[in-house]
C-alpha cells in the first residue's frame, strides 16, 4: 500500500500505461481515503499517464486498441477523483468544439483526439459525428470555442471543411476561432488550401498543434464576460 | 479504337495469375473504390442514392462508369454499407454525392451481438439488389471483368458493434471478438459466393478499418490477418481471384504483407510501390493513382504520374484510395487513356 500522494500518482499514472482499469479505480479511492488532493492525483497520476500512452502511441509501441483501453482506466479513475475536487474551478480553460464532418460516421480518429485533448486539460464540447459546417459554426459561436476542431476519414466529406471556414469569414468572425483539422485524407497542403490554422497527422500531434494555435488566440477577442 | 490482343477480361485474369500480358489492365474495382462520380450521373439517369436500391440502376450506373471513365471493369456496389445493413445495422443511404454510412450500430459491443441465420440475411433487399445486377452486368458483358466488393472482416465488424468498443474488446475480450469476426467472415463468404455464382469474375476486399495505423502489427497478424485470408481462401474455392486493398502507410505491418493470401495487393497513394514490388517480387502490385490527384491536380500531372506507374512495372493501374465525387472525369481519363496507349513500351512483365 502506498502511503504518500508521490507514490500513488506514479501508480496511477502506471496504471493508466498498463491499461489495468481496476487498479486506477482502486488506486484513485485509495487517494480519496487518504484525503490526498484529487486535482493532484490527476494531473500527476492520470493525465501523466495518458500523456505516456500518447508518447508510446507517437512511438508505434501502442495502437488504437491500446491507446483506448489506456483512456478507459484514466476515466474510470476521473470519475472516482471528480467528486473530490474543489468546486471553485476557476482555471480558465481553452474551449473547443469538435466534431466529425458532414457525410461522414467514422469518430474513431475523433474519439482519439477528444480524449487527448481532455487528458491535455482542454475543454471539449463533442458534436458528434455527420455534423454540417453551420452547425459547427453555430456551437462554436454559442460556447465561445477558441478551436475548432474538424475530422473526417472520407475524401467525399473534405469539402465541409472548407465549408467551415468561409462560414466563418462571412460572418466576420474568422479572426475568433482557431481551425484545425486532420483525418486519413487529410494533409498538411490540404490544410494550407483551405485556409485552417493547422494540421494534425494524429492525436499526440492534435494535442501540441491546439497548445501552440492557443498561443496565438487573440486577447480581448474572447467571447462571453 | 484498339485492337487488343486480349480481352479486359482476360488481361486482368492473366495478372492475377502472375501470367505475361500485353499492358497492365487499368481498373477502378467498386465499393469503397468506386468511380461514380457526379459527372458520370450526369450523363445518364441512373442516379445515387437511388441506384443502392435498384439493380437496373445499379447495373445501368455501373455500364456509365466504365463507359466514361474508360476503367475496364465493372464494379459493384457502391458504398460499403450492404453488409452491415444485411448485419443489422441502421443506414443513411447518402444522396447522390455523399456515399452512404452506418447511422447507427447494430450493436454496442462484441458481446451482445445476437447471431443471425446467415441465409435469411442473405435475403436482405440489398444484398438481392447486388446480387441481381451482377447477373445482368455479367449476362450482357462477358469480356469484360465484374468485380464484386465486399468490405472486410475488420470493417464489416467495426460497422455492426460501436466501433470504439470493437476495438477495445480485441484486446480485452478476445472470446467474443474472435466469435464476432468467425460470424461476420462466414457472412462475407456466402455473400460472395452468391455474387461469384451470378457473375463475378473478381472480388475485391476494402477493409479500411484493418490498417497498420489503427490495429498495429500484433491485432492486425492475429484478426485482420487471420479472418481476410480465410475469407480470401474460401473465395478461391469457389475459383474467383481475390484483390485485397490495404488502406494507410502500413509502415507497421509491411512484414505481413507477404502473407495476405489475395492474388493481388492495392495500397493507398503514400505507399511507395515500386519499392514494395522490390521487397517482395512475388506480390501482384495494384494502385495507387493519388486520388488527391485526381480531383484537384490536372490531366498534364495525372498522366504523369501514370506514367511513373506503369514504367515502375505496377502490374494493376487503379487510383489508390476512395475517388472523391466531384473527382473530374477529363483527369480520370488522362489515367486511364494514359495505361491504354502505353503498350508501345511493352511492359509485360
Amino acid at each position: 500500500m502506498a502511503n504518500n500522494s508521490e507514490d500513488l500518482h506514479k501508480k496511477l499514472s502506471d496504471a493508466v500505461v498498463k491499461m489495468e482499469e481496476d487498479e486506477a479505480v482502486a488506486l484513485s479511492s485509495e487517494v480519496v481515503s487518504n484525503g490526498f488532493d484529487a486535482y493532484e492525483a490527476i494531473d500527476h497520476g492520470l493525465a501523466s499517464g495518458m500523456e505516456r500512452a500518447g508518447v508510446l502511441f507517437e512511438e508505434e509501441e501502442y495502437f488504437i486498441p491500446e491507446l483506448l483501453m489506456c483512456s478507459d482506466a484514466m476515466y474510470a479513475g476521473l470519475d472516482v477523483l471528480r467528486p473530490h475536487l474543489p468546486s471553485v474551478d476557476s482555471e480558465e480553460r481553452f474551449k473547443m468544439v469538435i466534431g466529425v464532418v458532414e457525410g461522414d460516421t467514422h469518430d474513431i480518429g475523433k474519439n482519439l483526439v477528444k480524449i487527448m485533448l481532455e487528458s491535455a486539460g482542454f475543454d471539449i464540447f463533442d458534436l458528434g459525428r455527420d455534423i454540417s459546417p453551420e452547425v459547427f459554426v453555430e456551437k462554436a459561436v454559442e460556447y465561445g470555442a477558441d478551436i475548432i476542431c474538424l475530422s473526417t476519414l472520407m475524401t467525399t466529406t473534405m469539402k465541409g471543411m472548407a465549408k467551415v471556414v468561409e462560414l466563418l469569414k462571412e460572418r466576420g468572425i474568422r479572426d475568433r476561432h482557431k481551425v484545425m483539422v486532420g483525418g486519413g485524407p487529410i494533409s498538411k497542403s490540404f490544410s494550407d488550401k483551405i485556409g485552417a490554422d493547422g494540421y494534425a497527422p494524429n492525436a499526440a500531434e492534435a494535442v501540441r498543434l491546439a497548445k501552440t494555435l492557443c498561443e496565438k488566440v487573440p486577447v480581448g477577442e474572447k467571447y462571453g464576460a | 479504337m484498339s485492337s487488343d490482343a486480349i480481352s479486359p477480361k482476360e488481361r486482368l485474369t492473366r495478372v492475377l495469375e502472375k501470367k505475361s500480358v500485353d499492358r497492365q489492365p487499368v481498373i477502378c474495382p467498386g465499393g469503397m473504390m468506386n468511380a461514380a462520380i457526379v459527372d458520370v450521373m450526369k450523363t445518364g439517369g441512373n442516379i445515387l442514392p437511388d441506384a443502392h436500391h435498384d439493380e437496373v440502376l445499379m447495373s445501368g450506373l455501373s455500364e456509365d462508369v466504365s463507359r466514361c471513365t474508360g476503367f475496364e471493369n465493372f464494379g459493384i456496389p457502391f458504398c460499403m454499407t450492404v453488409e452491415a445493413e444485411a448485419l443489422g445495422s441502421e443506414i443513411d443511404h447518402g444522396s447522390l454525392a455523399c456515399e452512404p454510412k452506418v447511422a447507427a450500430e447494430a450493436f454496442p459491443d462484441a458481446a451482445s451481438v445476437e447471431f443471425r441465420d446467415i441465409g435469411k440475411m442473405l435475403q436482405s433487399d440489398r444484398v438481392e439488389t447486388v446480387i441481381q445486377a451482377c447477373a445482368r452486368i455479367s449476362g450482357k458483358h462477358p469480356d469484360i471483368p465484374l468485380i464484386g466488393n465486399l468490405s472486410g472482416p475488420i470493417s464489416t465488424a467495426a460497422s455492426i458493434v460501436d466501433p470504439m468498443n470493437f476495438l477495445k474488446s480485441l484486446r480485452k475480450n478476445k472470446a467474443d471478438a474472435h466469435k464476432l469476426m468467425e460470424y461476420v467472415t462466414d457472412f462475407l463468404i456466402a455473400y460472395a459466393n452468391l455474387m461469384a455464382d451470378n457473375g463475378a469474375s473478381v472480388i475485391s476486399i476494402g477493409d479500411p478499418t484493418a490498417t497498420g495505423e489503427i490495429l498495429g502489427p500484433k491485432m492486425f497478424e492475429e484478426y485482420a490477418l487471420t479472418y481476410i485470408n480465410r475469407l480470401a481462401e474460401s473465395i478461391n474455392r469457389f475459383g474467383v481471384p481475390v484483390i485485397v486493398h490495404i488502406c494507410g502507410n502500413m509502415n507497421s505491418v509491411r512484414h505481413l504483407i507477404p502473407s495476405i493470401r489475395s492474388q493481388a495487393i492495392s495500397t493507398d497513394a503514400m505507399v511507395n510501390l515500386r519499392s514494395l514490388k522490390e521487397e517482395y517480387p512475388s506480390l501482384v502490385t495494384m494502385g495507387n493513382l493519388s486520388t488527391y490527384l485526381l480531383e484537384f491536380g490536372n490531366p498534364a500531372t495525372v498522366s504523369a504520374q501514370t506514367e511513373s506507374l506503369v514504367r515502375n512495372g505496377i502490374d494493376i493501374i487503379s487510383p489508390a484510395c476512395g475517388l472523391s465525387t466531384s473527382s473530374s472525369l477529363e483527369n480520370i481519363r488522362a489515367l486511364t487513356d494514359t495505361v491504354k496507349e502505353s503498350r508501345a513500351s511493352g511492359s509485360t512483365r
